[in-house]
């Protein structure tokens, strides 16, 4: 006779969300991680580069989108988890934001021929730089969830995210005088460069700046993991 | 009386196929679902966890399951009113058991997490309330059971839960978490082997003819203690660092330590089985046996004979071995989100609520306990994901099982009446 388990235990523990979550933000670090290449393609006018970079860019940034929707396919409402739902789904939110801008940036790349502009040359290489810097400090936070969990989020597990937290703030507080530093050098150079260009100068360091942003959310959403 | 001496033979052969048909279906789900954790955090083979099984099953029916036979025996229906007519309670223990199984099965079939205890419990009452009268059913017994069905996952939840926070206190929020988990582990078993025997032995062996006093009782549990904590102390020992494992999840080392100590609580889990559940199959059978051996004697003063013992733990044998292995596969895989550390705290709390329950003499549902202790674990942030659905599956369960349960056990008793007349 067929017997299916009846046992409530299988069904009551569900695959932690925590995994899904780390596993989604390691493929949105790859995917960033892409524009340092990205850009050094573009300094070297290496078109086919550009364009093969862009296009790794675009293949795991759906990568992201689609382990996005199978972890909030397997979020029903009856779960009852360590942190709210509501914030693992904004969190989620956030990581998927930084691939989405990452993409972005590449697809301005490839749809219009860029050169970078000597007077923000070295300034675009800092916030370049600064803004990977933050996306990684950012990933090494998320992999501490389920050490997190191992100790209820409390204890010396909490202290040393808490850091991480802080550390994400400053960096991030940094590296907006970066951005204020290179929309100032672009706006002096202005007048000496192509105006459509100038204007793409402008959202690609306005995306920039949003990554930056959306990792600092990052960090906000997981102190409210910890304050609970 | 005629109807007893005419075919006492065969009532009791029925009973005996009743009791295996109903001790089979709890090996087959009941003990696989208690034993399956263990089995999925790597502590015990499948082999393993059988041949526990078939030494502390019948240990805990032995040892501590008394209480419990006695209350589904003859603490739910007060046969009084019926002492002439012996055969209608005979007609009713059969009718209870075979309704008790046949639910288990449909239920298993439909995939209901449904509880052997409840099973029975309904089924008897059931049968009272035709066969006998309303006024038969001993109600403010069934009131404690029912309100023990209740209380004792909050109890599991909430022993499991100060073990988790203990665990956190004393091994993972600490500088060396692994250099803890070995000191501190050996204490953690002790408490396995205290707790269970302290139970168990605290003026518990009266059936057996052993009288320990309170303290002679604290001293063994005290010596099994020490005994099973050196045990897991030599499992423990050549526990080594993994470095490679750690780098990805920094704890990872500290639960090998816990593997083998879940060891001890499936053995733990497999006794509280016994001294509950093993009761659902047997406390009918025994009914059965003493009022055709005594010639028709309903008010069962006698003391039950060790083979029905015996048969219960063949039954139950049986149902794991043939089925119950493979339902513990199944729940082993499905739950490796129960790390070795929680899943040893919920096991303790589980196992030491359910054989605390069976010393006060209450059937109660090891699943729905085991349930309750990992809840207990969730409440302590300390599991990734819980689907609360299950809670209400089992809330519902509970209003279909007793219901459906008296309803077949009426069917089934007016059945054999007419039979055998």
């Amino acid at each position: 006779m067929a017997m299916k388990s009846t046992s409530p235990l299988a069904g009551l523990l569900r695959k932690s969300p925590f995994k899904p979550i780390q596993e989604h933000m390691r493929t949105v670090f790859s995917c960033v991680s892409l524009l340092m290449p990205l850009f050094e393609a573009l300094s070297a006018k290496d078109g086919k580069m550009i364009n093969q970079l862009a296009q790794q860019i675009d293949e795991l940034e759906t990568e992201a989108d689609k382990q996005k929707s199978v972890f909030r396919l397997n979020m029903p409402k009856t779960l009852f988890m360590p942190v709210d739902r509501r914030d693992l789904l904004n969190l989620l939110r956030d990581q998927d934001a930084l691939a989405d801008d990452a993409e972005k940036i590449s697809q301005i790349l490839t749809s219009r021929d860029m050169t970078v502009p000597e007077a923000i040359k070295d300034l675009l290489g800092d916030l370049l730089q600064g803004t990977l810097e933050i996306c990684s400090e950012a990933k090494l936070m998320i992999e501490e969830l389920d050490e997190l969990v191992q100790v209820g989020f409390g204890g010396r597990e909490h202290d040393k995210v808490i850091e991480m937290i802080a550390g994400v703030r400053t960096s991030e507080h940094n590296l907006d005088q970066t951005l204020h530093k290179i929309k100032r050098a672009l706006f002096t150079a202005e007048e000496t460069l192509p105006p459509v260009s100038v204007m793409f100068w402008y959202q690609i360091i306005d995306l920039l700046g949003n990554m930056s942003n959306q990792a600092e959310n990052m960090s906000d959403r997981l102190l409210l993991f910890l304050s609970k | 009386m005629e109807i007893i001496t005419a075919y006492g033979t065969i009532l009791m052969v029925l009973a005996i196929v009743f009791g295996l048909y109903m001790t089979w279906g709890v090996g087959a789900n009941d003990l696989a679902n208690a034993m399956g954790t263990s089995v999925g955090a790597g502590a015990v083979t499948v082999k393993q966890a059988i041949g526990i099984a078939i030494v502390f099953e019948f240990a805990g029916a032995v040892l501590a399951g008394g209480n419990v036979t006695n209350t589904i025996r003859k603490g739910i229906i007060d046969p009084t009113s019926i002492v002439d007519r012996p055969e209608i309670l005979v007609y009713g223990m059969l009718a209870a058991l075979l309704a008790a199984a046949v639910w288990l099965m449909i239920a298993s079939a439909k995939g209901w997490p449904v509880s052997t205890t409840h099973s029975i419990v309904g089924a008897l009452v059931g049968f009272a309330i035709v066969g006998i009268g309303p006024e038969a059913v001993n109600w403010g017994k069934i009131g404690k059971i029912i309100a023990s069905w209740v209380v004792s996952p909050v109890i599991g939840g909430t022993i499991s839960f100060l073990l988790v926070m203990s665990t956190r206190k004393l091994i993972f929020d600490t500088e060396n978490p692994l250099k803890n988990a070995k000191r501190y582990a050996p204490f953690y078993i002790f408490m396995v082997g205290f707790i269970i025997s302290l139970v168990t032995l605290f003026k518990g062996l009266k059936h057996l003819n052993i009288h320990l006093s309170g303290i002679q009782s604290f001293a063994l549990a005290t010596a099994i203690g020490i005994l099973t904590a050196l045990l897991g102390w030599s499992l423990i020992r050549k526990v080594a660092e993994d470095p490679d494992a750690d780098r990805e999840f920094h704890f990872a080392s500290v639960e090998k330590v816990f593997t083998p100590m879940m060891l001890f609580t499936a053995c733990s889990m497999a006794f509280a089985h016994g001294s509950n559940d093993v009761a659902n199959g047997i406390g009918p059978l025994a009914a059965v046996v003493s009022i055709v051996s005594s010639g028709g004697e309903v008010m069962q003063k006698s003391q039950m004979p060790i083979w029905i013992l015996v048969v219960g733990g063949a039954g139950i044998v049986t149902g794991l071995v043939t089925l119950g292995y493979r339902v513990m596969l199944t729940v082993g895989t499905k739950i490796t989100e129960l790390t070795p550390s929680r899943g040893f705290c919920a096991e303790l709390a589980a196992a030491s609520t359910v054989v605390l329950a069976s010393r006060t003499g209450l059937p109660v549902s090891t699943t729905h306990i085991l349930v309750g202790s990992v809840l207990g674990v969730g409440l302590a942030r300390g599991i990734g994901a819980l689907d609360l659905r299950v809670v209400m599956n089992i809330i519902i369960s509970w209003v279909v099982t007793l219901p459906a349960g008296a309803v077949m056990a009426m069917a089934f008793f007016f059945f054999l009446k007419g039979i055998f007349g």
